[in-house]
This record gives C-alpha cells, structure tokens and sequence, in this order.
C-alpha cells in the first residue's frame, strides 16, 4: 500500500533530473518501504513483548499505602506464583461454631424458624435437581464441609469444595481472572474466597438498581 | 514498546521549552506592582489585586511560573506539591497530602474486563467520582458503562444511560474509559506537551500546562477525555485527600481531565478504586511485565480483543471473555 502511493507522488515530481535521477529515487524508495515495514512489526509486536518478558517480577518491592486489614488464611493450593492468601471465612459465619447447637446436649428452640435454617433460600444447583445441605455440609463434623469424595472440607478453603462442580471457574480463580485480588495489586497476593462474594445457598447476584447513572458526554 | 517515551533532554530541544529560563527571568523581573494591575491577571489563574503582598499571592506567583512537569526537578516537584496543598488550607480549608511519587521499575500497567462478568451494576463509577474528587455538579465520570445487545461489540451500539434493575437477561454490559494506549494519539495532539506516556504507561495530563484547547479529545478514538468547565465541585468532606500532582488533585477551571488508573493508588500498589469496588470481580489490573500477575494470566488463557484494534492505538486495555 505505501509503495504504490509513495511512487504515484515522486513520479509526478518533475524536480529529478538526470540518468542518475531514477536509481536515487529507487533507493529512497526501497529504504522507506523498509522503514514502514519495520514500522509495522514495532506496532505488531507490543502485546508479544509483553509477553515475551518472563523475568520474575518481586511483588515485595513495591512499597505500600495500604496492607489487608481482614482475616486472611494461606491457602491449601498454589497460583502461577506460588503460595498466597485469602480472605477467612470463619469469624464472619454468623453462628459458628456449628457444634455449638449440632451436638448432643438438648437445645430450647425459641426463635423457631432461625434456629432451624428455615429463612435460608436454597437455590443453588440445576432447577429440576437443587443442591440440599448436605449435598456441601458434612453430615456429621457439622463445624465442616464435606466434598464428594468425602474429604473434610473446613469454612475457610470453601474454594476446595466449590472447585469440584465449579472447575473452570477455580482455575480461573486461582489463575486471576476470576474473583479479584483484596486492596492491592501488588504486595503478597491476597484474594477473596469463592463465599467472600458469593452467598453459597444463592450463588447468583441479585438485581439491583445501578449505583448510579450517566449523563451523555458534552 | 517504549519507543515514544519522552527523553527530557528531547523536550528541552522543542522551540516551547527553549528560553524558558529567560522568559522567566524576563517576567519576573518586571516589577510586581505593574504586573498585578495589568489586564492578565483578572483571567482567575493569577491572583487578584487585594491578594498581592500576601503569602498566597507569593504562592499563586510561583504556581504561575513554574515548569512542565517533566521538566522539573523532584525538589520543584515538591516545592509545587507543597505549594499546592498550602493554597488547599488556604482558598478551601482543605487538609490535603500530596505526592508526586515517581513510576516504579519494572512496572507497565495493564487493564483486563470481563464482559461475561459485569453485571452493569456501576459501583465501579460511584467510586471513581469520589477517589478521583469528580465534579458533582456536572456529573462528570469517567467510566462509562453500556448495556449491549448479543452480538454487538462496539459500545456505540449500546446503552449508556439505562436505569433499570441490572443484569436484564439476554443484555451484557461493557465498560469504557481512557485505554492507556501505548501508542496514544492524544498526546501527539496537544499543542503545549501537556499530555503524555510515563514509563509506567500511565497517560497523564499536566492540568497547569494544559491549555483547555481540546485537540487530545478530538484526537482520542475512545471518548477517554473529559473537559471540565469549570473547577470540580465536591463536597467538602467527600474530598479524596491523598492526592497525586498528575492524578486526582482538584483540577482548575477549564482543564483537560481523565482516568489515570488511580495514579495516586496504583504507585502505592494499591488496585485503582474502580477495580476495587466491583463487586462481580470483571475488572483485572496489574503488571504487564510480571509473568505471573493476574493481568498476563488472561492475556495468556483468555480470548481478548481490544477497541478499534485496527487504529494501531495499543491500547493497554483487553476485553475478554470467560
Ligand atoms: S484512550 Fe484516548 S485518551 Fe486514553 S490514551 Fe488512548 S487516545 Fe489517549
Ligand atoms: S486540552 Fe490540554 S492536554 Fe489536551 S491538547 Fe489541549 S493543552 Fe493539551
């Protein structure tokens, strides 16, 4: 493309004179192509850069404002770059510990419907065949989950339990392109647990109005 | 990839920023007494007659004659910075802290959204008018967020003033702001260098060197920029005060303005406010230079595209999709 309309314009020049006239203009010619050809390859090539760097990046040098202020736990799996955090669970689960009523000792029942899980709204898992508590809970260590191949699963790894139906979505989660990271991008890498944002009984998002509202521009 | 960065011994090259010393020299040798009365100093940037003497008046003086920002030195740098947060106390009663808080090495900021994800519920929106200290008034944002039809991929085609409950079935919603391009036509527009690429790939805006001329925004193919009319108007107490000089510091009357991926925060590690407040986790930031951020983890496993690609603009902001 640049060629054809680089020539259409000297040609019609009529400053060139001289049998030497015609190799100059070729030369000036060939090194302009060369230089939009490797105009072109600079432009190409950004995102492959980016991604041809594969030095290791020390996340720690960054220097920081802020630090995660919640609970955290170490997760039980490693990312692309080795161990990291998220958020705990446990301490922001109402009324646990579980065992504390799921025991043996006798419980007076006042608040009826509360104390019996009724105001929990299951709808998690295909229409025709919905999840029931113990599809998650363990049926007996009530202070735990329990995955399917009936491994004791506790509150706060709940990614390990909701992994196994959920397995794109995990390795997405631990990847980084699902989920999101708490506070910084950089640091120690701290990210919110699948339950952080999901209520596991109602896993969907509720609707809602839009926080807010736009104004056409200008 | 970083072949466009300015070289400051560039800058000092271009007919603008020659003579600088002596055109200072040359004003500030006038005497100030003359200087106050004449016709210029009503235009609002320089302070006004009963002003002069005052320390304020000294402050606004020295505001008026100092560089581009990539001209100074980081003791000008903090000299302005100080300037600046003593005219807060002193015009607004405002305890702010500025910084001027050079790129980290090794850093290239890099921006990924999931459109499968956003639910359009624009929590990201309301944050950044409050992190950035918006005008409130105009109700100037510089996110926008379109509800599309299927299919569609180019904002223009959508909605972007819905107000209904969020997500409606069978609608996707894809967010818009500055792309940080790589090759930013922008900031080859603009008459004055106010506007430019740090190495950290950033594109920032000097609003003291900024003209109000507008040609960055005609330049931009994405709608980035906003143009305020006049100076943001906030709350006093929903004031942001960390502030950064090229970032979210109370920009005067008639500047050019633009995300700036939370400048203030993101040189401090921390995630731009927008990336933060999603609640539905679309928004993925972090450093295009380390193999293992989050953001080179979907460029690597995702399916990605990027606005207007054919412009050749690279901007450093992905689409993608689950
Ligand atoms: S999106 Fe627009 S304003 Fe932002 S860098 Fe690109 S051209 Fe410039
Ligand atoms: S509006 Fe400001 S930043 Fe934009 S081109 Fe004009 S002087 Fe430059």
């Amino acid at each position: 493309m640049s060629m054809i309309t680089v020539a259409g314009r000297h040609t019609g020049s009529p400053s060139i004179h001289g049998s030497m006239a015609p190799i100059i203009f070729m030369l000036v010619l060939l090194i302009i192509c060369i230089a939009a050809a490797a105009g072109n390859t600079s432009e190409e090539s950004f995102l492959d850069e980016v991604k041809a760097v594969d030095r290791k990046f020390d996340n720690r040098s960054v220097p920081l404002d802020h630090y995660v202020a919640e609970d955290t736990v170490l997760a039980k799996e490693n990312y692309q770059g080795g161990p990291f955090r998220v958020l705990a669970r446990k301490k922001r689960i109402e009324r646990y510990k579980c065992s504390s009523c799921h025991g043996d000792k006798p419980i007076t029942v006042n608040e009826g419907k509360e104390l019996t899980h009724a105001d929990i709204e299951l709808e998690h898992g295909r229409s025709d065949a919905g999840l029931t508590c113990i599809d998650c809970h363990h049926p007996e260590k009530r202070d735990y989950l329990e995955d399917k191949k009936g491994r004791k699963i506790d509150f706060d790894h709940s990614y390990q339990l909701c992994g196994q139906c959920h397995f794109r979505q995990k390795r997405d989660w631990l990847g980084g392109a699902h989920g999101k990271r708490v506070t910084n991008w950089a640091g120690d890498r701290v990210v919110f647990n699948c339950t952080t944002c999901h209520n596991p009984h109602s896993p969907r998002f509720e609707k809602r109005f839009p926080a807010t509202y736009s104004v056409p521009i200008e | 990839m970083c072949s466009d960065r300015p070289k400051s011994n560039d800058l000092a090259r271009l007919p603008l920023f020659e003579q600088a010393g002596s055109r200072r020299s040359f004003i500030k040798s006038l005497s100030i007494a003359a200087a106050a009365g004449s016709a210029a100093l009503t235009t609002g940037c320089i302070p006004s007659v009963e002003a002069a003497g005052s320390e304020e008046f000294k402050l606004r003086w020295q505001e008026f004659f100092k560089k581009n920002y990539r001209l100074m030195t980081q003791e000008e740098k903090d000299a302005t910075v100080r300037r600046l947060e003593r005219l807060a106390k002193m015009s607004d009663d405002l305890d702010i802290q500025m910084t001027s808080h050079p790129p980290l090495a090794g850093v290239l900021y890099g921006y990924a959204f999931n459109i499968t994800r956003c639910e359009g519920f624009m929590e990201c929106v309301t944050a950044c008018v409050e992190e950035n200290n918006l005008d409130r008034k105009t109700n100037t944002q510089y996110i926008r967020i379109f509800e599309m039809e299927p299919g569609q991929l180019d904002p223009s085609t959508g909605d972007g003033q819905y107000y209904h409950e969020v997500p409606v079935e069978n609608k996707f919603y894809m967010g818009t702001q500055c792309f940080h391009c790589e090759k930013a036509p922008c900031t080859k527009a603009c008459p004055t260098k106010a506007t430019w690429k740090e190495p950290d790939g950033i594109v920032v805006v000097d609003y003291d060197w900024c003209i109000g001329c507008r040609y960055c925004q005609a330049a931009c193919p994405y709608y980035g920029r906003r143009f305020n009319w006049g100076k943001p108007e906030v709350p006093q107490e929903e004031v942001t005060r960390r502030q950064h000089y090229l970032g979210n510091r109370i920009r005067p009357k008639g500047k050019m303005e633009k995300c700036t991926f939370c400048i203030q925060r993101t040189r401090r590690g921390r995630l731009p406010a927008c990336v933060e407040a999603c609640p539905t986790g679309a928004r993925v930031f972090g450093n295009l230079l380390d193999p293992d951020s989050e953001i080179r983890y979907v460029l690597k496993h995702k399916k990605v595209f990027r606005m207007k690609e054919e412009l050749g603009t690279q901007p450093k902001f992905w689409y993608f999709i689950d």
